[in-house]
């Protein structure tokens, strides 16, 4: 509290006015999982290896369609800008099960 | 935290526990909610329910990114914790011990310091605000054409009230800043998974982190920071985009540069320095800032029906973004009227509520929308001004009523 005795008096008396005091208790909390598997389709054992943990698959799954070349950007970028671990030479097969599903999703509509 | 971090091991070894996959409709079908996104898909959860959430959408489970359901702004101008939107770029701690949890201050300052949640509290004053917290990419997933990244409706954004103390006066628990210091970075525990992926740090220039009403804030409608929400400790800078109120606050770092180099200020959260067309590469950009004004009707919904010839009352929300409310207007096409506004008794940067009465429904509303007006001039344009992140949209949102 010795911060507070070199504030003026008035501003001294706002602080105990609006400030009871805190404290500070611990926090926890459990986390739901991600109901959503993936569908069926090309290139899925790679996606499930290679990307959902990172990205839980409703997310995937909720991507407005984009051309074959952007899935391939995004999929570099993960691996240049994010880090990830992923195999280069599966690429295509991720990016064919993100062409797959999207088009699947297009066709239910 | 490297035994927690991600290796190709570890990523194949996850997929094992993946079950069969089932129609995804069918995982679905049990509560789901339409957010009008052109093109689709525009189906979401409301499933799973997040602790301590109340109903929300579920855009991502991990680490978990939740909107807010427009009619939950129908109930005040207040959005309640348990219905106040989430977005997490990276995992963060599921449990956290408030004597163990330290904030260093270092960098620029004359001695650095590591403060106890105590030491914080004991800083200076304590300061409430009630602000709009909106993420930068709100309404995302509106945008024509469509863009990738998070797809909000525009349901990721409310208001509450905050409280804390100053930054400035922690920075002063570290003995003041240098001379030459630029800029204040944050940063919390949330931490990518991949060994060397960008930790996600913002940084605000020394005369946004100086001002009166930039926190370090540990209460949220006068309840502790709910995890979900950055507990213990999170950045509130009023009139800002959320992307500066960085969560689970652990380090305050102040630094000489003018342009922060870090990944997500200078590669990501940036707006085209002047207007862009879909396909444009290589364009100047700045960091995303200041939120501009936003209105939306709350009382009815794209589609409803108004009875014909009976009197209409219309009822919304609107907010100034970086300064004060100045008018809300309802405009069809070709012509406004004046919305009345409730009194700013909860400050410039808090939701405000507007209506209008119209005495008679004489036919069907083609698309009417509210357009507010901030105290600087700042006006919600008429169309959408596209850009490839799908940052700041502040478009009039019009509707479409039918009378019968």
């Amino acid at each position: 509290m010795r911060a507070l005795a070199i504030l003026p008096a008035l501003a001294l008396l706002a602080a105990c006015d609006s400030a009871p005091g805190v404290s500070f208790a611990d926090a926890s909390i459990t986390l739901p999982d991600d109901p959503v598997d993936l569908p069926e389709g090309p290139g899925r054992e790679e996606v499930l290896a290679n990307c959902t943990a990172c990205h839980s698959p409703s997310t995937m799954l909720q991507q407005p369609k984009v051309p074959r070349e952007k899935w391939e950007g995004i999929a570099k970028k993960m691996i240049e800008t994010y880090k990830a671990p992923v195999d280069e030479t599966t690429i295509p097969r991720i990016v064919d099960y993100m062409v797959f599903v999207q088009e699947q999703g297009e066709a239910a509509q | 935290m490297s035994e927690g971090k991600l290796t190709r091991r570890t990523l194949i070894a996850g997929a094992g526990v993946t079950a069969l996959a089932a129609p995804v409709l069918a995982q679905q079908a049990g509560r789901l909610i339409d957010l009008g996104l052109p093109g689709g898909p525009s189906l979401r959860p409301l499933e799973p329910v997040f602790p301590g959430k109340g109903e929300m959408i579920v855009h991502r489970v991990r680490p978990p990114v939740l909107e807010t359901p427009m009619s939950a702004f129908r109930e005040g101008v207040i959005t309640p914790n348990d219905r106040m939107f989430v977005r997490w770029n990276w995992p963060f701690p599921t449990e956290i011990k408030a004597n163990e949890h330290r904030v260093a201050v270092g960098g620029a300052v004359k001695r650095a310091a590591s403060l106890t949640l105590d030491e914080v509290a004991a800083a200076g004053e304590h300061v409430s605000v009630v602000a709009v917290n909106q993420c930068a990419g709100n309404g995302r997933g509106l945008s024509q054409p469509r863009v990738t990244g998070g797809q909000w409706g525009n349901g990721a954004m409310g208001c509450a009230k905050w409280t804390g103390v100053r930054v400035r006066d922690v920075l002063a628990k570290a003995g003041g800043t240098a001379p030459w210091a630029k800029r204040v970075r944050f940063a919390g525990l949330d931490v990518p998974l991949t060994d060397g992926a960008p930790q996600f740090i913002k940084s605000l220039p020394m005369d946004m982190a100086m001002r009166d009403d930039v926190l370090v804030a540990w209460a949220m409608n006068d309840e502790p920071l709910p995890i979900l929400h950055g507990f213990p400790l999170r950045i509130v800078v009023p009139g800002w985009f959320s992307t500066y109120w960085v969560k689970m606050l652990a380090t305050i770092e102040v630094i000489d540069d003018e342009e922060d180099p870090s990944h997500y200020m200078a590669d990501t959260y940036r707006f085209p320095a002047a207007p862009v067309q879909p396909g444009d590469k290589g364009f100047p950009t700045v960091p995303i800032t200041t939120m501009p004004p936003r209105s939306f009707i709350t009382s009815h919904a794209d589609g409803d029906t108004v009875a014909l010839g009976k009197p209409l009352v219309l009822e919304g929300i609107a907010f100034g973004g970086d300064a004060a409310l100045d008018r809300v207007d309802l405009v069809g096409m070709g012509w406004e009227i004046p919305c009345t506004l409730a009194p700013d008794d909860l400050g410039p940067y808090a939701f405000r509520r507007w209506w209008v009465e119209l005495p008679q429904v004489a036919g069907d509303f083609e698309q009417v929308g509210v357009r507010a007006r901030n105290v600087n001039g700042a006006v919600q344009p008429e169309t959408f001004v596209w850009n490839p992140s799908g940052y700041a949209r502040n478009v009039i949102e019009r509707i479409t009523l039918r009378a019968q």
